[in-house]
């Protein structure tokens, strides 16, 4: 059993913890290959306004069973050296980095199909709330595309 | 029994609050519990959500009991 990882970060995951976390894999030279997906906050325009930053939130203690069970699930059908998962809670603006997954392997072909997995995963079983905001402080509620 | 509910994202906001204790008939199931609750939030009726006992979603046949934790769940976007 790997230990189990707390996943939310308050407010966007900087592009430099990203370079860190890349870098603290240099040690790890089993790994021939690494996977990231970056989510990032898109500006949509909804009923002519445009999303200025979402604000999420969460059922913090269910997702952080979710993330847990999906991490498991993960490890247990992919040969993965390791794997990492951070997700932004509050306000994120458009343009900034609100999920990061990052996975390694010996071999690229586990890395690519396990990120997919995982992203997809998340996205559909761990209770996180977007709510969209718009310039004029108006919002509306965020729903995942299946 | 006395059942703690909790409200997540838009249904929060339907219902203007974040949790609370509900009374309801011992032997009660997740689908009498929707009913008295969107009874008592009639803008629940227009929403989509699901419910979670124990940190599960469950479906509407699950016997509830007090020392349950549920939650409504307005649909999921992360990431």
């Amino acid at each position: 059993m790997k230990k189990r990882k707390t996943v939310f970060v308050e407010g966007p995951i900087s592009p430099s913890f990203i370079a860190n976390s890349i870098e603290k894999h240099q040690t790890k030279t089993t790994i021939g290959a690494h996977d990231i997906f970056l989510g990032q906050v898109r500006a949509d325009e909804i009923n002519g306004k445009i999303v200025q930053a979402i604000d999420y939130s969460a059922y913090a203690e269910m997702a952080e069973e979710k993330f847990h069970e999906i991490r498991e699930n993960t490890f247990s059908k992919y040969d993965l050296t390791c794997m990492h998962i951070y997700h932004s809670l509050g306000k994120v603006k458009a343009g900034e980095i609100c999920l990061f997954v990052f996975v390694s392997a010996p071999h690229r072909k586990v890395a690519f199909e396990a990120l997919e997995f995982l992203v997809e995963e998340i996205k559909k079983n761990v209770p996180v709330f977007g709510k969209e905001i718009f310039e004029d402080e108006t919002h509306v509620w965020k729903v995942n595309k299946v | 029994m006395e059942l703690k509910v909790l409200y997540f994202g838009m249904i929060a906001e339907a219902t203007n609050r974040k949790e609370e204790t509900i009374s309801l008939e011992l032997g009660s199931n997740v689908n009498q519990l929707q009913n008295l609750l969107k009874d008592k939030y009639k803008n629940l009726q227009h929403l989509s959500f699901k419910v979670s006992v124990d940190k599960e979603i469950s479906s509407s046949e699950v016997l509830l009991n007090p020392n349950n934790e549920i939650a409504l769940l307005p649909p999921f976007s992360g990431g």
